[in-house]
């Protein structure tokens, strides 16, 4: 790991335009909290990017806000349709909230989203068919329960980040 | 005459004749003396009133109401009409009176009736003088069954018309899909053939590249795990038999395929076959004729959505349900609108600190379901001075730019949304406004689903999670002509493989793997060369949970910084190196594959100045790559990794 150094970040300039490598220097102060494999950082720090104001951060919180709201509300309607064995459904709300999770860099909701969404089609991750019913309600089931239980806990470290508090106790 | 008439004859031989004693039998009833009667010498018998005749008498006796028809029997008898001489213009029983003899026929020789017998066949002569009376009755209905026929024939003709039109569309449709399909197969046996290489090569090297797995390796993109070569078994990967194999039992049913051909030869070639039919009757309709495509104004015509309204989230439009009945070709789009061309004079750069564009704010219309991807695109979009305007679904996209097609510069479209799906949308839009770059944002960015995407009109792929990068990239390329700094168009300010990326149209796809390869080795350091030629494209980050089999797909590239347990499975990574570069693959044959058809399709619809259009599509396609390697290649220079 010796040639990859945590603070070289601050250094690279994956950011394009000299428009942009302006305005992410002057948010080099901000270091990025960990939020461990729960959140694609690059992604996700071009979100907080968006923040005209880092302190009160009107852009990406509310943001981050509705998302879980979403979220709870999207696991509510697939545990519905998993009582119903509505894989159709599933899929549907495993694509929807795919979208947004990715979008905001939120890596391991979106890898259990994508596992619910194939099932739900009767495929596997890959791409390749699952033919037996059993196996793909058994896998969203089990990938409903990840995501809810990643959702809780990056919900609260977002929670905590957003009111400027250490977030992590992992 | 007929031979039973005949027959007829000779059995009634030995008998009088039916009609001669009717006849007899009629002229016996005092009754009828006013209309019909026995001559004053009782030697020939006297029609008095014709009419009153023919509408009482004939029926009760002999079943019809036709003088016509029993002066004929008559006839046939051998009676005769009694002509009276001219001057002596005055008759016995008037002038309208019809008097016939017959000289066996009289009053008083009912017992001679039996030698009144039917004559041979008759003269053709005489029996044509009669027709001629009920001839005008004859056309009549002879023209009111011709004027049924006719409208018979109209209607018919109309179907016809409306089947060949369709069915015509439908060959074309067919034709165009085999066209992929074939396309398809062929990027399929390539990518198979480059994954056998290097499977060959990675067996190959594998004991010289060998290095022991670092236990928190998730992120294989520093030089340690550059390294990392398969320990996996010796085998070929059963994925690629099993992918060959059914490539090479899929035989395209020739039969099938020839009658297809020749249809669709027909229809290119042959003036439309009804047209000459139609002409020869009265149904005409002008410019039915020629009438090429059915959608005159779909967007009107809800029955010409090429998917059905989704209940749920979302309407996949790869689903099968779908995906086999879109029931239009693509749009051909409106000539009359290319006289604007794409690419306009540059304005002059005004200094307008940091924009990057000129005069004029690009006005965008970001097409998106979901609400939290709208609000980071429109952010994102928003912080590079654009207009944004949001439409929730395709439909909302599609109502807005066929209010007002100029009023955006650009649309960025979801594919799976309600109501309507992208595809479907710029479908439509196009139809409106071909000019108006459409980037489609999508996970599903496989290879088969991008190709579908340019069939319909779409110009470009933005890869889901969209980046603010990535779409700043596609604004400077589509967008080119609105730039403050036109030379930043092609540069695209993007760091590291981007200006490589620049290069793409015009380099081969050696060419455009070599220097990637080459700075992925400096950074490497090289021991890693065994598998050099694939290892040095895993460009394309591949979701760890991703098993080899997907070979030709590309994945949404935000899963390198976290580290799924599965990732530090080593089977796992390993399969990922080698559909990693299966992913560098997809781009070579694509690159060059895509734009071909690209061509055919879009060569209707954008004519001559389809060739300048072009080379910025092949762009786009290179762009693709150091778009996500861009995201790829940062990291091993920054803390990519945070452990």
């Amino acid at each position: 790991m010796a040639m990859v150094e945590a603070d070289d970040r601050d250094d690279e300039g994956s950011i394009p335009s000299t428009h942009s490598i302006r305005s992410r220097r002057s948010i080099r102060s901000f270091s990025m909290p960990d939020f461990g494999d729960h959140v694609d950082d690059q992604i996700f720090s071009q979100i907080l990017e968006m923040d005209d104001d880092e302190t009160t951060r009107e852009f990406s919180e509310p943001l981050v806000t509705n998302f879980f709201e979403q979220a709870e509300e999207t696991f509510v309607k697939m545990d519905q349709a998993l009582t119903d064995k509505n894989l159709e459904e599933l899929s549907s709300l495993g694509h929807f909230l795919k979208g947004s999770s990715s979008t905001l860099g939120f890596s391991k909701i979106k890898d259990s989203c994508q596992i619910i969404q194939q099932a739900g089609h009767m495929l596997n991750v890959d791409g390749s068919p699952e033919p037996d019913e059993k196996v793909c309600v058994k896998k969203i089931t089990e990938a409903l329960k990840a995501a809810k239980v990643d959702t809780t806990e990056l919900k609260q470290k977002m929670e905590r980040f957003f009111a400027g508090k250490p977030i992590g106790d992992n | 005459m007929p031979a039973p008439e005949g027959e007829l004859a000779v059995a009634q031989a030995g008998n009088s004749s039916d009609f001669v004693r009717k006849l007899y039998k009629m002229l016996e009833d005092p009754t009828y003396n006013s209309v019909v009667r026995w001559s004053a010498e009782g030697d020939s018998f006297v029609v008095l009133e014709n009419e009153k005749f023919t509408k009482t008498i004939l029926p009760k006796h002999f079943k019809h109401s036709n003088f016509a028809s029993f002066v004929r029997q008559l006839n046939k008898y051998d009676f005769h009409k009694v002509r009276h001489s001219e001057e002596s213009s005055e008759t016995p029983y008037g002038r309208d009176a019809w008097e016939f003899r017959h000289p066996e026929f009289r009053a008083d020789r009912k017992d001679n009736l039996d030698n009144i017998r039917r004559k041979a066949p008759a003269p053709r002569k005489p029996q044509q003088a009669d027709d001629a009376f009920p001839a005008t009755q004859q056309i009549v209905v002879l023209s009111e069954s011709l004027a049924a026929t006719q409208h018979q024939i109209q209607a018919l003709q109309e179907q016809y018309f409306d089947l060949f039109n369709n069915n015509k569309i439908l060959v074309n449709e067919v034709v165009s899909l085999q066209k992929m399909v074939k396309a398809q197969s062929q990027v399929s046996n390539e990518l198979i053939t480059h994954l056998n290489n290097i499977e060959d090569r990675r067996r190959n090297s594998r004991h010289s590249a060998h290095s022991s797995h670092s236990s928190h390796s998730g992120p294989a993109y520093h030089p340690g795990n550059l390294n990392l070569l398969p320990d996996g078994a010796d085998e070929p990967a059963p994925e690629l038999r099993r992918a060959r194999e059914i490539l090479n039992n899929v035989s395209p049913d020739s039969e099938a395929d020839r009658d297809l051909h020749r249809l669709s030869v027909a229809y290119h070639h042959s003036g439309s076959p009804p047209d000459s039919s139609t002409s020869s009757v009265t149904y005409t309709q002008p410019g039915s004729g020629s009438m090429p495509v059915v959608h005159h104004d779909p967007l009107n015509d809800m029955r010409h959505l090429v998917y059905p309204v989704g209940q749920t989230q979302g309407i996949d439009p790869f689903h099968s349900d779908h995906i086999h009945n879109i029931p239009y070709s693509r749009p051909l789009s409106n000539p009359a609108a290319l006289t604007e061309a794409p690419i306009q004079a540059t304005p002059p750069p005004k200094d307008q600190g940091g924009s990057l564009w000129g005069a004029n704010k690009p006005r965008i219309l970001l097409v998106e379901d979901d609400k939290t991807c709208a609000r980071i695109g429109a952010k994102f979009l928003s912080h590079v001075d654009c207009t944004v305007e949001i439409a929730r679904d395709g439909l909302e996209a599609v109502d807005k730019m066929n209010h007002d097609p100029e009023r955006v510069d650009l649309v960025f479209m979801d594919i799976i949304m309600p109501n309507l799906d992208g595809v479907s949308a710029t479908a439509m839009i196009r139809m409106v406004t071909p000019r108006v770059p459409v980037i489609a944002m999508t996970s599903n960015i496989r290879q088969e689903d991008v190709q579908t995407y340019f069939h319909f009109g779409m110009n470009d792929v933005l890869a889901k999670p969209f980046t603010k990068d990535g779409m700043v990239r596609i604004l400077k390329k589509h967008l080119s002509y609105m730039l403050r700094d036109p030379s930043q168009a092609n540069m695209g300010g993007d760091e590291s493989g981007q200006s490589v990326g620049v290069l793409g149209p015009s380099m081969s796809s050696q060419a455009y793997g070599g220097p990637q390869g080459m700075s992925m080795a400096a950074m490497a350091g090289g021991p890693s060369m065994g598998g050099g030629g694939g290892g040095g494209q895993v460009k394309y980050e591949q979701t760890p949970i991703q098993s080899p089999a997907t070979t030709s797909s590309w994945h949404s590239p935000s899963q390198m910084t976290h580290t799924s347990p599965s990732m530090n499975d080593g089977g796992g990574y390993l399969t990922a190196v080698g559909s990693g570069s299966a992913g560098g693959m997809v781009l070579t044959p694509g690159g060059t594959q895509r734009p071909q058809y690209s061509n055919q399709v879009l060569q209707p619809q954008i004519g001559g100045q389809n060739l300048s259009r072009l080379p910025d599509m092949m762009a786009g396609m290179g762009d693709e790559r150091p778009e996500k390697r861009q995201r790829l290649y940062a990291p091993p220079q920054g803390a990519y990794v945070q452990q």
